[in-house]
């Protein structure tokens, strides 16, 4: 398969009054297209950074990041979907998924339109259609953002901590919804997370990335067996993977005490 | 409102509750009342007897009288017409300017710093103090009034809209921005709307404080209004005539307080953060 999106050598440096803080330390990986890439690292080491440049919301200080074959990012490839749903409460459920379509005003504004109704129907949301998001339980509320951000088909979808406000029991199946919403839709994604066996059982590859420089640690290839991720977290490879990256994380949060 | 929606099927503990919230708020207006009257009764009576000498304290008999003679002679509805047309006016633009000027400093932050200070400063002077340069400026008369009033104002609109659109989450900025949106996009599909509670809290200090604006105004320079006929009764000593005065101010202010809560309650639903 061909790559989506790839950084090479890319260095960011975050401008404040006092100092200059190092975040990227010459990131390099690629993520192909339909796959789904996690993103781990310690708290604070530039996760989020990662995705800010990919959205085009930084621009790197040295390096080069490339977006389907383009090393200028059009925004309207990438759907970002953040930690917080950032749902608009003044606003319909429908307004809320068609408020980029409304921003970007797109030619076939129609066809878009269309898919988005689509969507609410297909993740039994249609019901919701013109409430407020107050209406709606957590893990609902996600589930509209991840169709606001579909409704701009998107190639690359950008998941910073998207299940991290949720608990546990609501977390794994709202993840297997969007999982499987992703796969089905046939897109590709980028997720960062904190949690260990989110990552391992969502994700193609992980990406692991040491402490604030950020330098990339690791990358692994996965293929654990199971069609959703709660099954994939079954397969037996699972537990020794999980301890290899946990050991790799709490190393890296040691260090950073020291 | 919500009631309604729901069909009246409910468990016997919740038709106590029901009965419980409307007997508490029962007591709520009973007292509510009891206290208007009481004080009303209790202030005709020691006048009527004399404890209280009416040519100081007046009488809630002798205003409504009062009110009656101007009704008839159609001085009430003149004087009141020519305040609250003051007072209208002054609202309306100190709050659209108010609210322009928020939006201008919102949108540059070098402008914003300029004048911060200036700002801050204006805020914390008292207005009145200005009243003989309003007057030299723009002369006596309606305009001085309708200045006075837009000063007191404009002010307060202009910090509390300001604070309000910079207190909009960055989140809620990085998703529109995020989808390419423009700084016209951010402004009118995030900020304006996000900030209505704020917009209607301000209009509801407004009121009160354009009212204050027009009677301060009136004070100053007038030949007719409501604030121009309680100086005019505290002169000739017809304290009947100030208290009428002050009873209509009362009554209209509170009209006006009225209509923007409506609005509030129109909005109501679509209020909070998410
Ligand atoms: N706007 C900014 N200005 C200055 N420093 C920043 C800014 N944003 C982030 N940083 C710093 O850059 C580093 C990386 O931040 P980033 O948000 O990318 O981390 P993260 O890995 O997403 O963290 P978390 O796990 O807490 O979400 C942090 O140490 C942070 O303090
Ligand atoms: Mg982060």
């Amino acid at each position: 398969m061909e790559n989506l999106l790839s950084f090479s050598q890319v260095n960011y440096f975050y401008q404040t009054k006092k100092d200059e803080i190092f975040a990227l330390n010459n990131i390099n990986f690629d993520i192909e297209e339909e796959s789904f890439s996690s993103i781990v690292g310690p708290s604070g080491c530039g996760k989020t950074t990662i995705l800010s440049l990919t959205a085009g919301l930084l621009k790197p200080s040295s390096g080069k990041i490339v977006l389907d074959g383009e090393e200028q990012i059009d925004s309207k490839k990438i759907g970002y979907m953040f930690q917080r749903d950032h749902l608009f409460n003044w606003r319909s459920v429908w307004k809320n998924i068609t408020l980029g379509i409304e921003i970007q005003k797109p030619q076939n504004k129609e066809e878009k339109l269309a898919f988005a109704e689509e969507l609410l129907k297909k993740y039994d949301l249609i019901g919701f259609k013109n409430k407020k998001p107050t209406a709606l339980s957590g893990g609902m509320r996600q589930r509209v953002a991840l169709i606001r951000t579909l409704a701009m088909e998107p190639k690359l979808l950008l998941l910073d901590e998207p299940f991290s406000a949720l608990d546990y029991q609501t977390r794994l199946s709202v993840c297997d919804d969007v999982y499987d919403i992703i796969k089905t839709e046939k897109k590709t994604a980028m997720l960062v997370t904190h949690d260990i066996s989110e990552a391992l059982s969502m994700s193609d590859k992980i990406v692991v990335l040491s402490s604030r420089p950020a330098t990339v640690k690791d990358t692994l290839k996965l293929s654990l067996q199971g069609e959703t991720p709660l099954k994939k977290r079954e397969d037996p490879e699972f537990s020794s993977l999980f301890d290899y990256l946990w050991r790799q994380l709490s190393n890296e949060e040691k260090g950073k005490e020291t | 409102m919500k009631k309604k929606e729901k069909k009246p099927n409910f468990s016997k503990s919740h038709k106590l509750y029901v009965r419980r919230l409307r007997r508490d708020k029962f007591i709520v207006i009973f007292f509510r009342i009891f206290v208007l009257v009481a004080f009303l009764g209790l202030w005709e009576l020691l006048t009527y007897y004399k404890v209280l000498d009416p040519f100081f304290v007046s009488s809630p008999s002798r205003i409504i009288k009062q009110i009656g003679t101007m009704a008839s002679n159609g001085t009430l509805f003149s004087h009141s017409w020519i305040t609250l047309y003051e007072t209208l006016i002054g609202f309306g633009i100190a709050t659209a300017l108010g609210y322009l000027i928020a939006v201008l400093l919102w949108w540059n932050e070098k402008v914003r710093k300029i004048f911060e200070p200036y700002i801050v400063v204006l805020n914390s002077l008292p207005k009145i103090a200005l009243g003989p340069v309003i007057i030299l400026w723009v002369g006596a008369g309606t305009n001085a009034i309708v200045l006075m009033c837009v000063l007191i104002c404009i002010v307060i609109t202009t910090m509390s809209m300001l604070s309000a659109f910079l207190s909009v989450e960055e989140g809620k900025i990085l998703l529109l921005k995020s989808m390419n949106a423009n700084k016209f996009q951010i402004l009118f599909k995030l900020v304006l709307p996000s900030t209505m509670p704020e917009f209607i809290s301000v209009l509801k200090i407004n009121v009160g404080m354009s009212w204050v604006g027009s009677i301060m105004g009136e004070y100053l320079t007038s030949k007719a209004g409501l604030g121009y006929l309680i100086v005019y009764g505290g002169q000739i000593f017809k304290i009947d005539l100030v208290m009428a005065a002050t009873v209509i101010l009362c009554i209209l202010a509170f009209a006006m307080y009225y209509f923007v809560s409506l609005l509030e309650k129109h909005y109501g639903t679509s209020r909070g953060k998410g």
